[in-house]
């Protein structure tokens, strides 16, 4: 598999902070995956998304994102490959309307006008705020901000897009389209997923799990090895996923099979059993 | 304090092509100390309601009645400050709301503004901060320097600093990993054991079952239905045109009901769901 994203050895500390906020760590993150995220609140997640997008620089160690390492000389053309989606929406408005506001990012980059109006609209219908467009987003709520934000990274085309946290403020059903519209664009796209979330359902859409604990990766595996943690997910700050919670109250009576099993299976051996019957 | 909404109704950009109705006709009570649980999807209206609870937001027209305090469109701005200290609110990302140089600076600050003397505020401050599960070593930090998670909790240590009597929580625990979501909401639920009225808008229907006794389901800007969540959930006509989303409980015994199982009504917390399947696994 070929990396896009390399990290080696990489250490920050903020400013008067008594540990490192990453420490030491080193991580491929292959072209094309879709990669979760996860600890604790504090762990390092997101000061590893700043580091990768150069918002921040690493002390020690080197990144190197699509072939180019992350400095001061190729830091704008490594900006244009990733799109960053952050939790808080109130934070990355600019403009006066919403498709202002999406058609930022493609200002800076020196689009036509004529193309910019369409790839807004596109960008936006994607999250389907389209009958949105003129509205001033801070008349939106919430979750309807958080879509715009992602409209707006859309727009960019980028190879690479970070979610942080970025589903956290969605109603469920917000929160499926959204999840449903990153997986066609990986899909379509050909783009690379770096999802820091804290929600153990949405990692079963993802590849690969990384866990950090204090600024280094405690563990790097497919969700099913993830999820065989069991209760020792809360550890990390996770839940365990909701059907291992139903089998560990079940198992003092029901003879069920060791190790993780997802809604589907489970239901399929609770079923067996009470067929027996 | 018991709340009630008597067709109230909110219009934005009122009188330009934009204009439309945040609230459309509202009438609702809230009752005293319970636990009540706002839901609807993104856009519905739910923290359009919960704004006038402590008068950010005034009726267009109706009217809404908070204890004794009645709040009308002519309502003014002024003598405000009773009802603001008796409705706490907690927005969402409070944490954005910070500014003070230390932790305990800030927490002390809604109260002081609500008239309490430096010296109980700072007793305030150290209680709350124990409340809120982070120690007192951390009032003499900068807020800064907390992670996301702290800051949440420093933040909502400031709302309940001031003692209101009635609590109001914007999807309080968004973006906190589920350990700290679980301790938040257990605080939340024990202040209103010890008496406090709690209206909690989320859209994580597992802590609707788990924790609210009444819920309320906003759609289009109008109350669509009222009452105790095991009851709503059970309501076919709400999940039909995707208002609800159910529990993870519901949602996996509607699943088993695909197979053999049968639920008169769907669980909707995991013990229910749990002590359900073994009954009817075991067929008595």
């Amino acid at each position: 598999m070929e990396n896009i994203i390399s990290i080696k050895d990489v250490t920050y500390t903020y400013p008067e902070a008594k540990r490192p906020a990453i420490n030491g760590l080193s991580l491929d993150i292959y072209r094309n995956e879709w990669l979760s995220i996860v600890g604790k609140n504090g762990s390092g997640k997101s000061t590893l998304a700043k580091l990768i997008d150069g918002l921040i620089e690493s002390e020690t160690g080197s990144i190197i994102v699509d072939g180019q390492e992350v400095n001061e000389k190729n830091i704008w053309e490594i900006r244009s490959k990733i799109g960053i989606v952050f939790q808080n929406p109130d934070h990355q408005f600019v403009g006066a309307t919403v498709e202002d506001d999406v058609a930022f990012g493609l200002e800076n980059q020196g689009i036509p006008r004529d193309e910019m109006v369409k790839e807004v609209d596109a960008a936006l219908k994607m999250v389907d705020m389209q009958d949105y467009k003129t509205r001033d987003p801070q008349s939106l709520s919430g979750g309807q901000k958080q879509r715009v934000a992602i409209a707006g990274v859309l727009a960019t085309k980028p190879s690479i897009i970070i979610m942080d946290e970025s589903t956290s403020m969605l109603d469920p059903n917000g929160r499926k389209t959204v999840l449903n519209l990153v997986k066609q664009l990986r899909e379509e796209q050909n783009m690379t997923i770096i999802s820091i979330t804290h929600d153990i359902e949405e990692t079963e859409l993802s590849e690969r799990i990384v866990i950090l604990r204090d600024g280094e990766v405690v563990q790097k595996a497919s969700p099913k090895t993830i999820y065989d943690m069991g209760h020792k997910l809360t550890n990390y700050g996770l839940e365990e996923p909701f059907s291992s919670q139903v089998a560990y109250l079940l198992k003092d009576e029901l003879k069920l099979p060791e190790g993780y099993l997802n809604e589907e299976e489970l239901i399929e051996n609770i079923w067996k059993l009470s067929s027996k019957i | 304090m018991e709340i009630i909404f008597k067709n109230l109704t909110q219009s934005y950009e009122a009188n330009s092509p934009l204009e439309g109705l945040g609230l459309d006709d509202v009438s609702l009570t809230i009752h005293d100390k319970r636990f009540t649980a706002i839901v609807g999807k993104t856009g519905s209206g739910k923290s359009t309601l919960v704004r006038h609870i402590n008068a950010l937001l005034k009726p267009t027209s109706g009217t809404i009645l908070v204890g004794d305090r009645e709040i009308t469109p002519e309502t003014n701005n002024k003598n405000l400050k009773p009802l603001r200290k008796n409705v706490g609110m907690v927005f969402q990302f409070p944490e954005s709301q910070l500014f003070e140089d230390t932790v305990e600076k800030d927490i002390m600050f809604g109260p002081m503004n609500f008239g309490m003397s430096e010296a109980d505020a700072k007793k305030s401050a150290h209680k709350m901060i124990e409340l809120v599960g982070l120690g007192e070593e951390y009032l003499e930090k900068s807020p800064f320097d907390l992670s996301g998670g702290q800051m949440r909790r420093v933040a909502i240590a400031g709302v309940l600093a001031s003692e209101p009597e009635t609590i109001i929580l914007d999807e309080p625990t968004a973006g906190l990993d589920p350990v700290g979501r679980k301790e938040i909401m257990d605080l939340f639920k024990n202040l209103q054991e010890q008496g406090r009225t709690i209206i909690l808008i989320t859209h994580n229907m597992d802590d609707v079952a788990n924790y609210a006794e009444e819920m309320v389901v906003i759609h289009d800007a109008k109350v669509k239905a009222v009452g105790k969540p095991k009851d709503i959930f059970n309501d076919k006509s709400l999940l039909t045109d995707d208002i609800l989303t159910l529990p993870r409980s519901a949602a996996f015994a509607q699943k088993l009901a695909e197979k053999n199982f049968s639920f008169p009504q769907l669980p909707i917390t995991i013990s229910e769901l749990t002590t359900e399947i073994k009954r009817q696994v075991h067929g008595d």
